[in-house]
């Protein structure tokens, strides 16, 4: 119990004192219990009175101090700091709020507005004599980071964090990096292909000593908390010893007797069991896909570098935060859906890169030479009726940046749009001026109204009306249908079920605030870039990766992490852990623990937030929330009440 | 080409030009990894463009409440120094790792430490002007608080309007105001520098077929934006013609985006968004008015965005495909808004009491000529130019020079905070290099 | 104006949650939008966090009604938030009845952090139940 409180009453020049009598404020207050000295002051945060604080505290030895003043929003920190200088814990520092809600909030009342203030400075100085001093809970830090994921966004946080001096593991599912980028030739921004800027990451990636890349690795369990995260890696072997010359390789393919559909070129052309999806892809080492392969032994006769006697390995990882960097799925149409596996010349986005990638002087699909293109738009997003309420932000600039490629790379291409209101924001916008110029036709359904794709005889068809002409319908006769297909969330979620991570509302990886915290999750330490968090072009995707390095960074960098300490607390004689606390908190930081012959539950004050959503659910009242206990809660209430 | 001796010299590790959102979170970064960061601001009080919104989209949260915290945070921390009311006069490249900045600070006649806010000056003070923190929408004193939740929350002289009678000085309390401040100039040694510059806006008196300046019922967004923000100067929404609450409120969107006429070709990625949340803050305020909004497509790509437009189509918010030609005023202060309805095919005409032209994002290009012996390159749109596009989007033409937030484009504030997260931590890398 | 006998309005407690309604009602304060000066604040970290031991203590104490300010679905701690505030509202209830004490001067509503507007309408509209229930 505190015995030596200063309190100090702030005029605020006039906006407290004009409704507030604040020497009357001054003199109930100055016989409280414990309270040693009260002032009033004409601007508390005034540096003159800053400093006669300080030598207040000094002087007089206070081992408590309350303000009355403005919001605690505006100067709580203020007076923490204050104290703090003075030598003073800051947690003995109690801030009461006398201007915004009492002067301002009665200034019709002053008799009311000065009888309220004493009752509040009273609740203060009842808190005050019941602090303690604390200290930060000091956590150890791994410095450390594990990057889940090696597209775009992950190797560039990657080589980031190990450039700021991390140590960094990259963790990438297939047995190739580069994400979805590597399967996209011309892109959009600038005159970099795929493959060039998947190259040039990778050097860099190779070059870092600090990174550790794992190929054909997956998280597979996870404990620990911020600072201090065990992951166990699965790493599955590709059953390549060393490279082999070009010449081995293509024979080792050929002899491969398994044939299934090629993924990387979304099933529009198929591949062996042993693999690698294009020539010097990094890294420049093939990969037997177990799953597919028979045993046949028979690539192992032609090339003395495959070796099936290689294990699944599993590793333990210790990292200090975790970015994860899993990036999207391209939207796979339902069977139908536009003619989509029905129809044989309507194909998605994806496949329509790679069909552009084989071709090289005439556009030819399935034996057919293509000139006229429909583009579907908004295929899997924006849905009136299905469950993507999004746009996918990607899609109008990069389809139109396509079919302005396809025009210049092949004779006689027509293109027709068929958008939903075209979406190239930014600078995007000189593409969309392009391709009108270059006479590509653009109609436009309605939201309930989209266009139909029919077959009529030998003939594709697709059919708008069309809001642009006054809802004309307009057929156009199409050799090759592009469905313009969004971006989903990995439909794979096994790691963010595994580290807990919240999806939103479009399901995608949630951020914990779109503009104050952009990168974090809810789970400390978890930080997410690029399209895991919703659909990102490649230089939205960078930007969303260096800034959760830096996040993840700035997490370990130092070694150890300071908490705020107004954490849970349980009271061991108390507690019959019931598990209801664990129930409610949204954090985990519960454990079970045995101490003297009984389980009881105890808070993991590294994890815990201090949000006390466990406090009322304990059915022995068995848990506090260090400066918010019953003792100063309720003295506060008792303080409240006049007592005549 | 070297710079005087007798200024007074300061060294920190990066100097950061502009403290909107973006420079503001590359500051912060930058000070928590324990870099010594200075960090300019032209105007009086620091938060940028976002400091004075409303709500914003797609979260409808209030820009304050966000901002203010945040700012609060860059004005404490022990790592950042602030100057408010500096620009960078000129930067010198010295070679790796070194730069040297000419910062001037124009005076502000008031010590800021000393001062509390408490505005007596402001009601001492006898001389009124428009207020450029309220986008002249109502006036304000010659010596002023710029705006209640600045940051520094003190007392400025505006010296232009300044009677010089002296009124403000016998007022405060604190004895603050001090004439004899002069211009300082202050050389500045840093290693890496983060420009942060931000956006200007479109003005709309370039494009007089919509009336702007003459019909006072036309207004600019970010007017729009004052009239309805927390610290708002009517407490309410009116018509600045008659002080009439408007119940039938129109906007434009596009003006001065995407049209060459004005030699702005690209799309400025944040009217679309920000027309509609005003709609929509405009249904919540005023119950029973109707809003149009003419466009030509709704650019609503961001995470939640086009979630947010169809909200307001639900709301009733009518959204009209076409092309404003012209807006006349009537003798009631109502507008007439003549324009091509694109569904119809046909010109059509509409009334309405009051027209927001939902403006769009120029280029800030003052700061490229800042930089003497090498050039800070721009991109065909007179934006900062992005070098490395794809893999490091913060770099510039100038190495250890990075780019923050719209200063290199148009974008909303999610994607100017990302952009600032990003230059942080190519400065950081960059900063290491030198000491390895 | 001054005067306005403190003793005839009925004493109501606020808890309020320190980054979403405590906001709110300071912005109340800024914008001068009155209401009775015997409602006063706790803030709490979050709405859920309230113990109804506190809030029978203030009903005992002399407090003639206590309102929860919540944070809905604004809450930085999670989604389950409103949930748990309900919860921990209808077992407070429960207990109200048990003890004899009228459950409607116990009163929840979410609000935002710039719900000033509709704060006032709350406590107020609560402020005359109180008194009309007490007459
Ligand atoms: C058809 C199409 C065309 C496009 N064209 C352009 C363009 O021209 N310009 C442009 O800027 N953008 C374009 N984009 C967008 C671009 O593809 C994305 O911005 C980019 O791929 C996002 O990168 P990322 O690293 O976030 O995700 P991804 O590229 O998806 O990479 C994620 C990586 O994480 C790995 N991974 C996933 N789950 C796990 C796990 N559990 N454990 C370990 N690893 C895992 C994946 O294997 C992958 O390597 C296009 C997109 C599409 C669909
Ligand atoms: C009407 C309107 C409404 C909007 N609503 C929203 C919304 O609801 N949601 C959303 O996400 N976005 C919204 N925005 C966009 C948002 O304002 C911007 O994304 C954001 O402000 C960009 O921040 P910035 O830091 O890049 O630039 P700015 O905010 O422009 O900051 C740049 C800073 O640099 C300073 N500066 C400039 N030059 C110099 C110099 N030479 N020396 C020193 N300092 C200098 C400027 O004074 C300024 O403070 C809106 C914009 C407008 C116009
Ligand atoms: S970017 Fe364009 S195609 Fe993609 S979902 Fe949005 S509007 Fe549709
Ligand atoms: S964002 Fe919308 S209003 Fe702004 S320029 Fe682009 S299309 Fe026009």
């Amino acid at each position: 119990m505190k015995k030596k409180i200063g309190v100090y009453i702030c005029h605020c020049g006039g906006n407290i004192s004009d409704y507030v009598d604040v020497e009357k404020v001054r003199q109930a207050v100055e016989g409280d219990e414990g309270v040693i000295l009260s002032k009033t002051t004409m601007f508390a945060c005034a540096d003159s009175n800053q400093k006669e604080m300080v030598d207040d505290i000094k002087d007089r030895e206070l081992d408590g101090v309350v303000v009355a003043s403005c919001s605690p929003k505006l100067h709580l920190l203020t007076f923490r700091a204050v104290v703090e200088r003075a030598g003073l814990n800051k947690y003995n520092y109690v801030h009461a709020n006398i201007r915004e809600q009492v002067s301002w909030a009665h200034s019709d009342n002053k008799m009311g507005a000065t009888e309220k203030a004493i009752q509040i400075v009273k609740a203060a100085i009842a808190k005050v004599r019941n602090t303690e001093s604390l200290e930060p809970v000091i956590v150890e830090a791994t410095n450390a980071v594990a990057v889940i994921g090696a597209g775009i966004a992950g190797m560039r946080a990657a080589i980031e964090l190990a450039e700021a001096g991390s140590q960094v593991y990259l963790i990438e599912r297939e047995f190739f990096v580069g994400g979805r980028v590597a399967q996209w030739d011309d892109l959009c921004l600038t005159e970099e292909t795929g493959k060039e800027l998947i190259t040039r990451l990778y050097d860099q990636v190779m070059s870092q000593k600090k990174i550790t890349l794992f190929t054909g690795a997956e998280v597979i369990e996870n404990s620990g908390s911020v600072g201090n995260f065990n992951l166990k890696v699965k790493i599955t072997p590709r059953h390549f010893k060393l490279r082999c010359t070009e010449e081995t390789l293509q024979q080792a393919i050929d002899v491969c007797p398994v044939e299934v559909p090629d993924e990387f070129n979304f099933n529009i052309t198929t591949r062996k069991a042993i693999y690698h999806n294009y020539p010097s892809e990094y890294p420049q080492l093939p990969a037997i896909d177990m799953k597919n392969c028979t045993r046949c032994g028979e690539c192992e006769k032609v090339c003395p570098n495959i070796d099936f006697s290689q294990k699944t390995e599993y590793l333990n990882l210790k990292v200090g935060s975790i970015l994860l960097a899993t990036g999207f799925d391209p939207y796979e149409p339902k069977k139908g859906e536009f003619g989509y596996g029905e129809i044989d010349n309507v194909v998605t986005f994806p496949q329509f890169k790679r069909i552009v990638h084989y071709c090289d002087d005439k556009l030819v699909y399935k034996g057919k030479e293509i000139k006229n293109i429909a583009y579907i738009y908004c295929v899997g997003s924006r849905q009136v009726d299905g469950e993507n309420k999004y746009c996918s932000r990607y899609c109008c600039t990069a389809i139109i940046h396509t079919a302005i490629t396809v025009k210049k790379k092949y004779k006689g291409i027509h293109n027709y749009h068929f958008n939903r209101g075209i979406r190239t924001y930014g600078k995007a916008e000189v593409w969309y001026d392009e391709s009108s110029r270059l006479g590509d036709i653009y109609l436009q359904s309605f939201e309930y109204d989209p266009p139909v794709v029919e077959k009529s005889g030998t003939q594709t068809i697709v059919r708008i009306k069309d809001m642009l002409t006054i809802d004309k319908e307009i057929e156009v006769v199409a050799d090759l249908v592009v469905l313009v297909t969004g971006m989903v969330p990995r439909q794979d979620n096994s790691i963010g079920n595994l580290l807990k991570v919240p999806r939103g509302r479009d399901n995608f990886f949630n951020e914990i605030h779109m503009k104050l915290r952009p990168v974090e999750t809810v789970i400390d330490g978890i930080t997410i870039a690029g399209a895991s968090q919703g659909p990102k072009n490649i230089m939205e995707s960078i930007n969303s990766g260096l800034a959760a390095a830096t996040k993840s960074f700035s997490l370990v960098n130092s070694g150890e992490l300071a908490l705020e300490p107004t954490v849970a607390k349980v009271n061991l004689e108390a507690c019959e852990w019931c598990g209801k606390c664990d129930e409610a908190c949204p954090y985990n930081a519960f454990e079970k623990v045995e101490t003297g012959g009984k389980f009881i539950a105890k808070v993991n004050s590294a994890v815990c937030k201090g949000c006390g959503m466990c406090l009322p659910v304990c059915p022995t009242n068995a848990l506090d929330l260090i400066g918010l206990t019953d003792e100063d809660v309720e003295s506060m209430i008792d303080a409240l009440i006049p007592n005549i | 080409m070297s710079i005087q001796k007798q200024m007074k010299t300061l060294e920190y590790d990066v100097l950061v030009v502009g403290a909107g959102i973006a420079g503001g979170e590359s500051a912060l970064n930058l000070a928590d990894l324990g870099y010594k960061v200075l960090l300019l601001e032209k105007e009086l009080s620091i938060g940028g463009k976002m400091i004075l919104l409303s709500k914003v989209f797609p979260t409808l949260d209030c820009a304050a409440c966000i901002t203010t915290p945040k700012v609060s945070e860059i004005a404490r921390h022990p790592n950042i120094t602030i100057f408010t009311g500096a620009e960078p006069q000129k930067i010198l490249k010295k070679g790796s790792h070194r730069f040297e900045a000419v910062v001037l600070q124009k005076p502000r006649y008031v010590h800021v430490a000393d001062c509390t806010g408490c505005q007596l000056c402001e009601e001492a003070c006898p001389v009124s002007v428009t207020d450029e923190y309220q986008y002249g929408l109502v006036g304000r004193k010659a010596a002023y608080i710029p705006f209640s939740i600045a940051s520094p929350r003190a007392a400025a002289i505006d010296i232009d309007n300044c009677t010089l009678c002296g009124a403000c000085e016998r007022a405060c309390p604190t004895k603050c105001i001090d004439f004899t401040q002069t211009p300082e100039e202050f050389l500045v040694k840093i290693k890496s520098v983060v420009i942060a510059t931000g956006f200007e806006l479109f003005d709309p008196l370039k494009i007089p077929r919509y009336g702007y300046g003459k019909y006072k019922n036309v207004i600019t967004s970010m007017q729009m934006e004052r009239e309805l923000a927390p610290t708002r100067p009517f407490n309410t929404v009116l018509r600045p013609g008659d002080g009439k609450m408007p119940d039938n409120i129109a906007y434009v969107l596009c003006t001065g985006s995407r049209d060459k006429s004005v030699g702005n070709p690209i799309c400025s990625q944040i009217c679309c968004m920000y027309s509609i949340k005003q709609a929509q803050l405009l249904m919540g305020a005023l119950p029973m008015a109707d809003i149009t909004i003419y466009y030509l497509h709704i650019r609503a790509f961001g995470k939640g965005f086009n979630e947010f437009y169809v909200q307001a189509q639900d709301m009733g918010v009518e959204f009209i495909k076409g092309k404003v030609g012209k807006i006349t005023g009537k003798e009631n202060g109502n507008l007439v808004v003549r324009y091509e309805d694109i569904k119809a095919g046909t010109v059509k005409e509409a009334e309405h009491d009051m027209v927001v032209l939902s403006v769009g994002v120029l280029p800030n290009q003052g700061i490229s000529g800042v930089f003497e012996n090498e050039e800070l390159q721009l991109d065909p749109f007179h934006f900062v130019n992005q070098v490395d596009l794809m893999a490091s989007p913060a770099k510039t033409s100038i190495e250890g020079v990075f780019v923050a937030g719209t200063a290199s484009g148009p974008m909303d504030i999610p994607d100017s905070i990302l952009s600032g997260g990003a230059a942080s931590a190519e400065t950081t890398s960059y900063l290491r290099k030198e000491s390895l | 104006m001054t005067g306005g006998k403190v003793n005839n309005s009925p004493r109501i407690l606020v808890f309020s949650t320190e980054k979403i309604s405590d906001p709110a009602i300071d912005m109340a304060g800024l914008l001068k939008l009155h209401y009775p000066p015997t409602v006063y604040t706790i803030p709490v970290p979050c709405s859920s966090s309230i113990k109804p031991r506190w809030i029978l203590h203030a009903l005992e104490q002399g407090f003639d009604g206590v309102f929860i300010a919540a944070d809905g679905t604004d809450c930085p701690y999670g989604e389950s938030c409103t949930e748990k505030t309900g919860q921990l509202m209808s077992v407070t209830q429960q207990l109200m009845k048990e003890k004899g004490i009228d459950p409607a001067r116990l009163k929840m509503a979410a609000i935002c952090s710039v719900c000033s507007e509709p704060f006032v309408k709350h406590v107020k509209s609560f402020a005359e139940y109180l008194s009309k229930s007490s007459n």
